[in-house]
């Protein structure tokens, strides 16, 4: 059982960046009367921020970065370890934590680390780089994640369109004896992932001249029929209801927390539909499900970081929080955890100027 | 089985419950969409814990193939 206890490791701030263009989703060309207005109530996404063809993730971490290491007063040399999480890196062989490096100007002493993963990413990663830190003697360690996950969609599509946007978000992770455990609980249902696979463009199947042409076509927006299916909707939905529960149940009960103490649940931003069915069943009042999706929408793995800094920034700020958090797809994959916070560093999100 | 019927319908707003029976062919009513299929997921999940998946609705025709699907897993 994936259940981790990371003890003397906290997090000292969290930020986040996203592109300046937005897009409206009233305004998508292609929905007849009254089906966009139907569509922003059920997912309660109302625009969406787009990176666009000049923006990518290495753009985004570096802005939220930048902005995050500025408000915490961190030197650059202060940092051991710069993580990475992304599923759109920048390019297809160099790890986007060495371009976001460079541009910081850090130094040679730092290790970087890249980690592939989708929207339950920042948990995954945040697992793994606290443990790092928890084991091996490292002081300090930035932990990038976020997508520009509106790249990938099938542009005439009207069920996908309407929800993604972009974002990247930085933790600040320190190693600190007088921290709270932070403690997770992940899992994996891989028979499930084909719910959510691209399945052209890897090395499995590279592209050919008629993938390819397909492939343009998706992001044009000028694929009259969906010819490729990347997402079952409904196989994520029925596993995001009764998994995540089930994850978060587990995670309460192999380390004795009481579900209702904790001051909130933060989850993937999937879309309102999938929040609200996950806090009923947990039977978590809304005023403690904190949602951003009506400015942002489903921004994959950026998603619970964002949510953080765009709907939480004032109390994370101003004291102690327990979260309670859930990243879930990708994979089929959950990552579930418990984290207590204490007065950290949250700037308001920053929006990226190239 | 009328019960699930009753729970079925209750995911529509503008079909009146009387159109909906067993042999309804639901994806030919006027209201369905994806938006629905998802609060019938849902709906199930909760009344019956069951879990139905993309297959289950996009193999069913009527009502009551959904109603067997549920029954054969409860």
């Amino acid at each position: 059982m994936a259940f981790l206890k990371v003890d003397n490791v906290s997090i000292k701030g969290i930020s986040a960046c996203v592109p300046p263009s937005v897009e409206e989703n009233k305004d998508i060309p292609f929905y007849a009367p009254g089906e966009a207005e139907q569509i922003i109530a059920a997912t309660g996404i109302e625009r969406r921020h787009i990176a666009g063809p000049d923006i990518c993730v290495s753009d985004l971490c570096f802005g939220a970065a930048e902005r995050l290491l500025e408000e915490l007063g961190w030197e650059k040399d202060s940092i051991d370890l710069l993580a990475l999480c992304t599923q759109n890196p920048d390019y297809r062989n160099q790890p986007t934590s060495f371009l976001v490096h460079e541009r910081l100007g850090l130094n040679e002493s730092v290790m970087c680390l890249d980690f592939f993963h989708g929207c339950p990413g920042w948990v995954m990663s945040l697992s793994s780089v606290s443990s790092m830190l928890s084991a091996s003697g490292l002081k300090r360690a930035l932990l990038l994640v976020g997508d520009t996950v509106s790249k990938d969609q099938n542009q005439a599509s009207h069920e996908s369109r309407p929800l993604f946007g972009d974002a990247c978000t930085a933790t600040a992770l320190e190693f600190d004896p007088a921290a709270p455990a932070m403690l997770f609980n992940n899992g994996t249902m891989s028979d499930g992932g084909k719910a959510l696979i691209i399945t052209q463009g890897g090395y499995r199947h590279p592209y050919t001249h008629e993938t390819l042409d397909i492939e343009i076509a998706r992001r044009n927006g000028t694929l009259s029929v969906r010819q490729t299916d990347d997402m079952d909707g409904m196989d994520v939905f029925s596993f995001a209801i009764t998994k995540v529960p089930k994850a978060l149940k587990k995670l309460c009960t192999e380390f004795s927390l009481d579900i209702e103490e904790v001051d909130c649940l933060i989850l993937h931003q999937a879309n309102k539909l999938i929040v609200d069915a996950i806090a009923k069943r947990l039977k978590m009042p809304a005023n403690k499900v904190p949602v951003g999706l009506r400015q942002f929408g489903n921004t994959a793995s950026a998603s619970i970081p964002l949510t953080i800094v765009s709907e939480c920034a004032d109390a994370y700020r101003s004291g102690k929080q327990k979260s309670l958090v859930c990243g879930f797809g990708t994979g089929l994959s959950w990552g579930s955890a418990y984290i207590e916070t204490n007065h950290i560093v949250v700037p308001e999100v920053v929006i990226y100027q190239s | 089985m009328n019960e699930f019927i009753a729970n079925f319908a209750d995911q529509f707003e503008d079909t009146d419950s009387s159109e909906i029976t067993a042999a309804t062919e639901f994806k030919n009513l006027d209201e369905w969409s994806s938006l629905i299929a998802l609060s019938v997921i849902a709906m199930v999940d909760e009344e019956y814990d069951v879990t139905l998946k993309g297959d289950d609705i996009r193999g069913s025709v009527t009502v009551g193939d959904l109603f067997n699907i549920v029954k054969s897993r409860a």
